[in-house]
């Protein structure tokens, strides 16, 4: 038994792996043979490693440009959503407001490199299709900037791999996968925003091995670089998409293991140490980059100052503080007795009323008040007209007539044309037995004057707060029964001319109760102009709250099927891609597909991670040790580390409700294809390059304990992979890169899968 | 911050006041602090009272138990009408009905019915009074029963978990005074029997983890016997139940992973373990599973409401059926109703409403209820001629054939747009009529093979199992388990599947229903389906109505929660009409204990974490290994086993009540006892009976102060009002 529990006990011990002093020393005691072994294999002394390192970063790198940049400027024409960020370069060289559901940065750099080149935005992208050259965009600049961080993937990819201690043919395969990866290839030729999101992506991932790997050396100048450098490169990926809360899932696991180590008493920190520990990262990797991220926000309010196609999205507070929107010269206070047309904020329709009657029987058999129907209809008539009249036992006899309404303000609508008041009660609605009809009453008869009062209840508003039209979302609360005034997107039968149900809904918060008033009828917009005001400012914290909240609602909301949306169970299998752009004169298309070869090494070598770790947790658990050591460690800390990166890019699409696309998964590819390496290296090589962390001292020469000896057959066996994988990408090329067309027998014989929906198949 | 920098390697200043090493021995596993047992120091005060406080391991439970039954059936019959979903009457009847439940405890119910001399003719609709004849005080008094033998088990279990004698009354007194509890067991329903068997399930696990030393002992097989019993029981009432059983196997799955690392255990008594636990905890619940539903199919031999549930050869089977004056072969011009053969197959079904996207014609379904929309005539493709006064003309396999919609005069059709749901196969619609219509109409019949007859020429009702194939695209009419959204009505998607997989049941078809004039009925014959078969195809018909039950957006369900409301009490349920005349019945918890309950789950969290801490700091707050087990061990217990029964309901898009809470409370309470025993242990004797004896004195003011909501009230609801200390209670309205 206590021997069971002396195991049990090293266990612990070997998880933390290759961190505590002691053990180093215990490897180092037990290594000698292994020593022996590797160094026999040795072929290349570290001097001409670094020389042969070097050549092939250099070869690799030039490749990854090639790949990226060839026939750029084709086809030039608006490529699927280029269509949007295209647009929304433009829109912040005009300096008008738009909406989008992701964060600012990779479009402000788009329309960066479009000011550089002296681009004015003129264009708007309207169209997948319509033509660069005759609008006269400068759209190969605009390529360019996704291009040139689409290909240096590549090298960052080679120098993860150097960096977390493998060698060089580890690297390079790798760096291959990336290079030969069609999708990839495809995504980052185009004004998209992924080729800025994976760069940063890759960027954080590397800083984040520099510092780790400086651990010993803490607080040194390197160290506070390369932290900081990390926490940048997080909030640059964040500020490209949100997707960049991944990334930081990702290095918080990390920082929190590497913390709960730096806890433990073995590692002879005192608690004043740990502390500095913690607050050094929480300073790197929280505050720098929130701060950053709240940056680009600042800049694209201080860019976008004119009203434009942004303003609906947002609150009448924030819209008026754009230059030449609607509420800055077309909001009037609205008077007692003026009459108005109101409109519904969610569904744009007008509260509306006409002489018909509800049924006396609906159809499931309910009975109605058989009142005036009260509906909603989205068109201009002048059946949408209401006067507002005070609600007498509120009224304040010292007010004038015509008094300027307020918000809490009780009154009364009157309906214009057929001489009634408005009215709800306790009768179950046309369509929904939980909410109340509403319907009108002659204004003469005084009988249910209680039932005819609402009360005016400005969204935000103070007691003070005018009520205006356009400016003032509000919401109409009964007095009576207190329920709202609501309707939703639910025709009414053929009695009421399918018009939209308008009913009385008992949840009085909600905000689809909020409506606005659209006109004051009668009065004329030059009579009543005021002084042009000053448009309003908005702390700067306000807005971003505003706007970031609008950004997560609606991305949530992003739920409309697309023809070519995919679940994320297809993704790794690359099941189905993407149709980008097809011109049918010549049969060539762009489709996003991965490379099938790379793409599907990716997933096995993640089934071969899993594989491994589980049978070395089972065989252990029996007392063998299949794995010597320090490759178990650098395979638990760096390929496990590679595979948490796969994890929290790619899990977390489960959970989420909106439409997803297959580039959705290019993040976690990446890291497949490190851990892949990875695999690769563990399966062939057998063996790594250790220590690779600084040591402690200043010393400038790490002791090297351990090379990885790699074998003639390895090299030949990893160049042949990839040179397999570049067929497979020559293949698939014309689909990746628009040109040459193919003819029928061309696409069936690239169409592998039944699902991979091509054009012009037949 | 003070806790940690204190480096720590001796003894920390706190255990100077711990019991002596020895003392701790007395603990029966050496893990706990557990009070001493009570030893009379004052002898003969009165020679009973030394009686009762000798015996008290006896005495106290006994105590508890009779004021649980007390609290269980006072007033039990007050209210005369049907509250909430009490019902019993299939069973009595023996007709066959379908419900999403499994029957082990509907089958009780109707044994209590059939004990209260109950005959089956009262219909159970919620709100009406009970007449004369149906005896249900005797009902309910037996299925409060089950919810009163919920204390004493709370009791032991709390003794098996090594609690100390107060807290194991505070767990007591938590679960007799619960409001909530009470209420639920007093009616006619199928959760006090749940709540039992998830009580029993944790002690019995208790009870063999307390064994664990002893392997393979008489005890040791008689407690993990119980335990799989015990797990099949929970889950034959509901498959709530299964969450129960999820920790029962995640407790297993760590005990063998331990016994697997064992190097000093021979292989071969690993390997016993292993059996041991696939016997007693995989087969033996599901052999108690299917014995239910054995009974079930015994005791149901007459057609009933739920007849259309199942395939139609066991409805054939059933008494009462009138399936034998089917005609027996296949003719143009019969009319006849399609049963899937696939596990939950329903019928085809086609009605007057159209599918709001794809090609906007009229929906084609699979449906379980029997009505006229769901018959079909065979009909010749409309280039033969054929007219109905023609001789009799069988249909031969491989014939092309039209099925026509015999309520709304449309032609099954199938086209190249993809289904609804199932975006991958081709949508099947009811199109055209009589003389409009194209090729896309006909379907080519091809027989797979039939149960008693060798000859695959004809078509066969009941018996020969057909497929329909498209003739234009090629494809196999198919209704799996897909379920349409709210315009479909929740019905069952068909579709039209390109690939010809001949084994695949889905796209079998069989006649179940056949109409014709001019043939005679056919011979009688005993159909008899076999038992898996029937007991696959209504579990796989309880999973897919279980996923219908999904909330309606376009309905305010006021009884229906959501589970982030559960543990904060922030909701109760009305189970009666809450007019002034009628005795009214709230569900709603005892809030000291659901607000402790919850409290305690988040006080063991921080502890856990802070603890973890500590010990990365090497501080020794456990004097010895046993004892941060056992917190580990209760954490697993109670912590995981409140995650199972909370989580799940969560991510389920299913409707969810209150009452889905309640098994998760338990758990909860059973945490509140050991945090009360691990925070006090240090403390003097009379300080912990002051903490104690306050504990108990408020939940019994709390229990007294609300307990005429689970009593009935016969006043109208304003006179509580001072009752309604959340605004989100409906209590008043």
């Amino acid at each position: 038994m206590s021997q069971v529990r002396q195991r049990q006990g090293g266990d612990n011990k070997l998880k933390v792996g290759e961190k505590t002093i002691h053990e180093e020393k215990r490897k180092e005691s037990k290594t000698p043979n292994e020593d022996e072994e590797t160094k026999k294999k040795v072929v290349v002394s570290p001097g001409r490693d670094k020389q042969i390192s070097n050549a092939v970063l250099f070869f690799l790198t030039v490749s990854s440009f090639i790949t990226r940049f060839w026939n750029i400027g084709y086809p030039a024409e608006v490529v699927f959503d280029e269509v949007h960020f295209g647009k929304f370069a433009s829109y912040y060289l005009q300096r008008t407001y738009y909406f989008d559901v992701h964060p600012p940065l990779a479009k402000l750099m788009f329309a960066g490199v479009g000011w550089l080149l002296g681009y004015d935005g003129h264009y708007l992208f309207e169209n997948i299709g319509e033509d660069y050259i005759k609008n006269n965009v400068p759209y190969i600049g605009l390529r360019i900037l996704p291009a040139t961080l689409g290909a240096l993937l590549v090298p960052i990819a080679y120098l993860i791999m150097i960096e977390s201690g493998y060698p060089i043919i580890t690297a390079a395969f790798a760096a291959g996968l990336v290079l030969f990866d069609n999708a990839l290839i495809t995504q980052t030729r185009l004004i998209l925003l992924d080729a800025m999101l994976v760069f940063f992506m890759l960027c954080t991932l590397y800083s984040y091995i520099r510092f780790y790997k400086l651990r010993l050396r803490e607080f040194t100048l390197d160290w506070w670089f390369w932290l900081v450098v990390t926490g940048v490169s997080l909030s640059l990926t964040t500020s490209v998409k949100m997707v960049g809360l991944f990334t930081f899932a990702t290095i918080g696991v990390a920082v929190l293991v590497d913390l709960w180590e730096l806890l433990d008493i073995q590692r002879g920190l005192t608690m004043r140490q740990f502390r500095r520990h913690f607050f050094a990262r929480s300073i790197g990797l929280i505050f720098t980059p929130l701060a950053i991220y709240l940056f680009w926000f600042y800049l694209h309010f201080a860019i976008l100052n004119t009203s434009g196609p942004g303003d609906d999205f947002m609150s009448p507070e924030f819209q008026e503080t754009l230059h030449g929107n609607i509420m800055t010269f077309q909001s009037h206070d609205i008077r007692f007795n003026d009459t108005i047309t109101i409109k519904h904020k969610d569904t744009s329709v007008f509260l509306h009323s006409h002489l018909d009657k509800y049924p006396l029987r609906y159809d499931d058999g309910r009975i109605s008040s058989q009142g005036q129907q009260i509906t909603g209809y989205p068109h201009e008539d002048s059946n949408n007209y209401w006067r507002v009249k005070p609600a007498i036992p509120f009224f304040d006899q010292e007010r004038p007539e015509n008094d300027v309404i307020k918000h809490g303000d009780y009154i009364l609508l009157e309906h214009v044309n057929s001489l009634s008041h408005l009215l709800t009660h306790d009768v179950a609605s046309p369509l929904m037995p939980t909410n109340q009809e509403f319907t009108t009453i002659s204004v003469d008869d005084d009988s249910r004057y209680n039932e005819t009062m609402f009360q005016v209840l400005i969204v935000n508003g103070e007691p003070d707060t005018k009520w205006r039209t356009k400016a003032s979302h509000f919401r109409l609360v009964h007095y009576d029964t207190k329920v709202a005034l609501w309707t939703h997107d639910a025709p009414l039968p053929d009695w009421a001319y399918k018009q939209q149900e308008v009913n009385g809904n008992k949840n009085n918060l909600e905000k689809s109760n909020y409506w606005f008033a659209n006109e004051i009828i009668g009065k004329n917009v030059t009579e009543d102009v005021q002084p042009k005001k000053p448009t309003r400012e908005l702390a700067f914290l306000r807005k971003f709250v505003e706007l970031q909240r609008l950004m997560i609602s609606h991305n949530s909301g992003l739920t409309k099927p697309h023809p070519y949306s995919t679940g994320p169970i297809n993704w790794p299998f690359l099941v189905r891609g993407i149709s980008f752009w097809t011109k049918d004169s010549t049969r060539e298309q762009i489709y996003l597909l991965g490379n099938p070869f790379t793409w599907w090494i990716g997933v096995g070598a993640l089934a071969v991670f899993v594989g491994v770790t589980a049978a070395d947790a089972v065989s252990r658990r029996r007392g063998i040790l299949p794995i010597i050591d320090p490759v178990r460690n650098r395979l638990y800390n760096s390929a496990g580390f590679f595979f948490i990166g796969w994890f929290f890019h790619y899990i977390p699409f489960f959970l989420m409700g909106r439409s997803l696309f297959l580039h959705h998964y290019l993040p976690a590819v990446i890291c497949s294809y490190l851990l892949a390496a990875a695999v690769f290296n563990f399966m062939f090589v057998n063996s790594i390059n250790y220590p690779i962390s600084a040591s402690a001292t200043k010393k400038k020469i790490t002791r090297v304990v351990l090379t990885a000896g790699v074998g003639v057959m390895t090299i030949l066996f990893g160049i042949a992979l990839l040179g397999i994988a570049s067929v497979f990408y020559i293949f698939f090329a014309p689909l990746t890169y628009g040109t040459p067309g193919l003819d029928v027998s061309g696409v069936l014989n690239r169409k592998w899968l039944e699902t991979w929906d091509f054009h012009f198949a037949k | 911050m003070e806790e940690f920098r204190r480096r720590n390697t001796g003894i920390p200043r706190n255990y100077e006041k711990l019991p002596s090493k020895d003392q701790n021995e007395n603990g029966e596993n050496n893990k706990t602090y557990k009070a001493m047992a009570y030893k009379p120091t004052r002898p003969g005060i009165n020679k009973y009272i030394d009686l009762l406080r000798e015996h008290q391991d006896i005495t106290i439970p006994i105590f508890f138990t009779l004021l649980s039954f007390w609290t269980r059936f006072y007033l039990i019959s007050y209210s005369n009408i049907v509250v909430w979903d009490e019902f019993a009457s299939h069973y009595i009847k023996r007709e066959f009905y379908f419900d999403v439940h499994p029957p082990l405890g509907k089958m009780l119910v109707g044994l209590a019915g059939l004990l209260a001399g109950y005959d089956g003719s009262f219909e159970f609709k919620s709100g009406e009074v009970y007449p004369d004849n149906v005896n249900y005080t005797w009902m309910r008094i037996f299925l409060s029963s089950f919810g009163a033998w919920m204390v004493p088990l709370a009791y032991f279990t709390a003794i098996e978990l090594d609690y100390s004698q107060q807290s194991a009354i505070l767990v007591t007194l938590f679960v007799l005074l619960d409001t909530a509890y009470i209420c639920i067991s007093r009616f006619i329903l199928l959760d006090s029997m749940l709540l039992l068997f998830t009580f029993t399930t944790v002690f019995c696990l208790t009870k063999f983890h307390n064994e664990r030393k002893n392997p393979f002992s008489v005890d040791w097989w008689i407690w993990l016997t119980l335990t799989g019993t015990s797990i099949g029981c929970v889950s034959s009432v509901k498959w709530v139940g299964l969450f129960a059983t999820a920790l029962v196997g995640l407790y297993t799955i760590e005990d063998l992973w331990n016994k697997f690392g064992d190097l000093s255990m021979p292989k071969i008594v690993c390997c016993q373990h292993w059996l041991a636990r696939i016997g007693c905890l995989i087969i033996l619940p599901i052999t108690v599973y299917m014995l239910t539903f054995v009974i079930h199919f015994a005791i149901l031999i007459h057609s009933g409401p739920g007849d259309a549930q199942m395939s139609s050869l066991f409805q054939a089977s059933l008494i009462g059926n009138d399936f034998d004056q089917n005609p027996l072969e296949l003719a143009y011009g019969s009319k006849i109703t399609l049963k899937n053969m696939g596990y939950g197959g329903g019928l085809l079904h086609s009605h007057v409403q159209t599918y709001p996207s794809g090609s906007e014609q009229q929906q084609v379904t699979c449906y379980h209820h029997k009505d006229s929309n769901n018959d079909w005539i065979v009909k010749k493709p409309r280039e033969v001629a054929w007219s109905e006064d023609d001789e009799i003309e069988f249909v031969k396999n491989g014939d092309s054939i039209r099925l026509f919609h015999a309520s709304t005069g449309r032609n099954l059709h199938s086209h190249m747009i993809a289904a609804p749901v199932t975006t991958s196969l081709w949508e099947v619609s009811c199109y055209g009529n009589e003389t409009i219509g194209d090729q896309n109409d006909y379907w080519v019949i091809e027989v797979v093979d039939d149960l008693y007859e060798k000859d695959l020429q004809t078509v066969r009702s009941l018996t020969t199992r057909i497929r329909f194939r498209h003739i234009n695209i090629g494809c196999y009419l198919r209704a799996d388990n897909a379920v349409l959204p709210q315009w479909g009505f929740k019905q069952i998607e068909v579709t039209c599947d390109k690939s010809n997989n001949t084994k695949d049941a889905y796209t079998h078809w069989n006649i179940e229903r056949h109409w014709n004039d001019k043939l005679p009925p056919g011979p009688k014959a005993k159909y008899r389906s076999k038992f898996i078969h029937d007991f696959w195809h209504l579990n796989v018909a309880m999973y897919t109505s279980n996923n219908a039950l999904v909330p309606d957006p376009d309905k305010e369900d006021i009884l229906a929660s959501t589970p982030d409301q559960w543990p904060l009490l922030k909701v109760g349920l009305r189970m009666c009409s809450w007019a002034d005349d009628v005795v009214k019945f709230y569900l709603l918890g005892n809030p000291v204990v659901w607000w402790s309950g919850s409290l305690s789950l988040v006080i063991y969290l921080i502890s856990l974490t802070w603890y973890l801490i500590r010990q990365q700091r090497k501080y020794i707050d456990f004097p010895s290994n046993a004892q941060w087990d056992h917190f580990l061990y209760i954490g697993k217990v109670c912590g995981i086993g409140w995650l199972l029964h909370y989580l799940p309901f969560c991510i389920m898009g299913r409707v969810t009540y209150l009452h889905h809470y309640f098994p998760a409370l338990y758990f909860s309470i059973l945490m509140v006892g050991f945090l009360f025993d691990h925070f006090t242990v240090y403390l003097a004797g009379k300080t912990r009976h002051i903490v104690f004896g306050t504990c108990y004195f408020l939940v019994f003011a709390v229990f007294w102060f609300f307990k005429d909501i689970a009593f009935g009230m016969d006043y109208p609801a304003i006179e509580i009002s001072n009752r309604k200390w959340l605004s989100t209670w409906n209590i008043v309205d």
